[in-house]
């Protein structure tokens, strides 16, 4: 469960000026009074809207992922994602049918019995045989896409990124009539953690095809931390490692970066409603160490500013000096 | 790099000692004496050979400070170019690379007759097989399976740095022959492996073969018709075997391979990396005199486009060839020797145990053959970087090799 206290600080996302106003100390405080006792969610939570949750490199089996698929639990009882899209590095070491129980139908079980549809796409750590698990939904594909409400979504899979899979990236975004695009896999095209950092090489095969195709977000893992990339070509950048690997203090943060964690294992919630996609990072203890709102591009390639961050996110992102922009 | 009279080198450019194009020369004087002893010691290589072990390492060094100091530009730069260098221009590197091997068919040769080859080939499977299997163990334990899909990159056997590093410990010594031999059948081996497990093209072989075979015939009809000039060989047979082969989806860079066979050569082969004469008229020596000189430049782009890799891509994974190829082949040699000679095969009498973990051990290095099997076996992407990593790691062979000789006191370093 979210802890009651950041419910009071992020009562509703500040999307514009007039909102803005709400956060007037008193009003805060009516509003969070409210909060509290509803254990409302910090995301808008609005009806109708595409709820879903991101994370990547989990698949340890150890106590520190079983402690964030808690965390996302709680979080599904008050935001109730259907979806999560995994990030690759799906699974760490033996790969037997033990281990797909031990780490990822036993952790993830209360999500699974309550119809969360996980989407993967594969990592470095990942057996091949993965894209034949059933409740990883790949049907057999290294890369593979689904469209969810005005969403259309890419599983890249970044390991081999071959001439065949470029063709397909090109030709799907091209056909694409959703709103938004997000493609999403394991290594990411910007990051600044010491450990790996950046794919430029893929980078430099990727990115003309997004920028020409107008993809709005893209979601990496692969990097043990979060980090949020300031707009890039007019997209936005998650990579979002951490949901069972950590690597602590690994974060070098450059004015790329716009915001950024590494104390603790994470996780994100997204919510997307008409052109406005709020994004919540939650770390394993409940704590919001980045949230914010970004707003849908108008064309391809078009200068985006950085998301609005919501007034007030709690001290997870002040626990790391690399989270402080 | 063997000179010739007709170029003003004091070098005699006989045969030499077991086809490698080799003979001590007379001494005057105590400098000399020292050159000459430095010169014995450290191999004459043909032009070839030496540019494959300067320009090749120089394009390498460049990509590895250019990848990670301003990897964008790299990358952008490297792509554009990847296809001419990789499979064109690299055409001619395999086709004088095919040369030295035909040549070592004629008399003289060390694949003169055909029946010596049989141990070597028959120790290549073992040479091959188990750095395979080696590396399929190694990247599971190392948590990236992943990564198994590279195992055909560890059969490759960089011929002119294996060479070299044998040179330097072996001087004069069967092992050579032996070695170079081990080093073709494995690279055969490692481009039959890699054309059969394709992770990410589609293969049309049978378009492919249709082709291949009209390919053949044109060669075919051009000897037939005793036509001495290599460049009807080429831009006819290879021409459209490079069509096949690209057709096909495999690897056109091996257009000229099965082309060269046809080409008239010497009657004798003047030994393993030595240059052809100024003077030689015969079709195979005309198109080294021709294309040595471009392929410098190829071979410096080589190493420019496929040894540019990130080093923060390094995962654990990337132990994983370096592993296989060290411990592999020594071991791999080992065990197919010895099955080998159960069968009643005999090794050469000057070849003992300890050599061939020597042999082994210089077998590794792959380098130049290792990167072109990564190249076209994996896209772009951090399978082949960590791959790419491997190869490079595994030059640490060489000064394996010859710690382990003097540790075991192989070739001279052996204790009389």
């Amino acid at each position: 469960m979210i802890p009651a206290f950041r419910c009071i600080v992020n009562p509703v996302p500040v999307a514009s000026p007039a909102r803005r106003l709400y956060l007037t100390p008193l009003v805060a405080a009516a509003v969070a009074s409210a909060a509290l006792l509803a254990q409302a969610p910090a995301l808008p939570n609005r009806p109708g809207t595409l709820k879903f949750a991101a994370m990547g490199d989990n698949g340890t089996g150890d106590r520190a992922q079983y402690e964030m698929a808690e965390q996302m639990a709680k979080l599904h009882a008050t935001f109730p994602f259907d979806l999560v899209i995994m990030l690759g590095d799906n699974m760490y070491g033996g790969q037997s049918p033990a281990d797909y129980v031990r780490k990822f139908e036993t952790p993830y079980a209360p999500l699974l019995n309550a119809g969360v549809k996980f989407q993967a796409s594969i990592g470095n750590h990942d057996r091949p045989e993965q894209v034949n698990y059933r409740l990883y939904n790949m049907n057999g594909q290294r890369y593979y896409t689904y469209t969810r409400a005005n969403i259309r979504f890419l599983a890249l899979d970044s390991n081999l990124m071959d001439k065949k899979q470029l063709d397909w990236v090109e030709s799907t975004l091209r056909d694409a009539r959703e709103d938004w695009k997000i493609p999403y896999f394991h290594h990411p095209l910007y990051s600044n953690a010491e450990r790996h950092g950046a794919s430029v090489e893929l980078r430099v095969l990727l990115e003309p095809l997004f920028v020409k195709y107008g993809v709005n977000v893209v979601f990496s893992g692969h990097d043990h931390v979060y980090e949020r990339i300031k707009p890039q070509k007019g997209m936005y950048y998650f990579v979002s490692g951490s949901a069972g690997q950590l690597r602590k203090g690994n974060m070098a943060p450059t004015e790329e970066t716009a915001a950024s964690f590494d104390q603790d294992l994470s996780f994100m919630a997204i919510e997307v409603a008409g052109s406005e996609m709020f994004f919540q990072t939650i770390s394993r203890t409940g704590r919001t160490v980045d949230a914010g709102v970004i707003h849908r591009q108008s064309k391809p390639g078009a200068t985006m500013p950085e998301a609005d961050r919501w007034s007030a996110v709690d001290a997870g992102a002040q626990e790391s000096p690399a989270g402080r922009q | 790099m063997a000179k010739h009279p007709a170029d003003g080198s004091d070098a005699d450019d006989s045969p030499g000692i077991e086809g490698l194009g080799v003979v001590p020369a007379p001494s005057h004087g105590p400098v000399r004496r020292r050159i000459r002893r430095w010169r014995y010691n450290v191999p004459r290589l043909s032009q070839f050979a030496v540019e494959h072990l300067l320009l090749l390492p120089l394009g390498a060094a460049i990509a590895l400070v250019w990848a990670n100091t301003d990897p964008e530009s790299y990358y952008r730069f490297t792509f554009a170019i990847a296809f001419a260098v990789n499979s064109v221009a690299m055409v001619f590197f395999f086709a004088l690379m095919t040369k030295e091997v035909v040549e070592a068919t004629a008399p003289n040769g060390v694949l003169h007759p055909w029946r010596r080859a049989l141990l070597p080939v028959v120790v290549a499977i073992g040479a091959t097989m188990v750095p395979a299997l080696v590396h399929v163990r190694a990247v599971e334990a190392l948590e990236e399976p992943m990564l198994a899909v590279g195992w055909p990159v560890t059969f490759a056997t960089d011929l002119a740095v294996t060479y070299f590093v044998a040179r330097v410990i072996f001087k004069i010594h069967p092992a050579i022959p032996f070695l170079l031999l081990l080093g073709i059948a494995s690279d055969a081996l490692a481009f039959l492996a890699a054309a059969v497990l394709h992770p990410a093209r589609d293969l049309n072989l049978p378009l492919g073969a249709m082709i291949m075979a009209a390919a053949l015939m044109v060669a075919y009809g051009v000897r037939r018709l005793r036509y001495r000039s290599f460049w009807i060989y080429m831009l006819g047979g290879g021409s459209i075997s490079w069509a096949a082969l690209y057709l096909s989806g495999l690897y056109p860079a091996l257009a000229l391979v099965p082309i060269m066979p046809f080409m008239p050569h010497a009657a004798r082969d003047p030994g393993f990396f030595v240059d052809a004469r100024p003077t030689a008229r015969d079709a195979l020596s005309q198109f080294e005199l021709v294309w040595k000189y471009p392929v410098q430049v190829t071979l410096f782009f080589f190493g420019l486009v496929n040894a540019g890799v990130r080093l923060n891509a390094f995962e654990a994974g990337s132990w994983g060839v370096p592993i296989a190829v060290i411990v592999g082949k020594p071991i791999g040699i080992l065990i197919a020797v010895a099955a080998a000679l159960a069968a009643g095969l005999r090794l050469p009498s000057a070849i003992g145990w300890r050599d061939l973990i020597v042999i082994g051990l210089t077998a590794a290095i792959g380098f130049s053959i290792a990167l072109f099997i990564n190249d076209a076996l994996l896209p772009p992407g951090q399978l082949r970087t960590e791959v790419g990593l491997g190869v490079l790691i595994s030059l640490v062979a060489a000064p394996l090799a010859v710690g382990a000789a003097w540790a075991l006191g192989v070739g001279r370093f052996a204790k009389h």
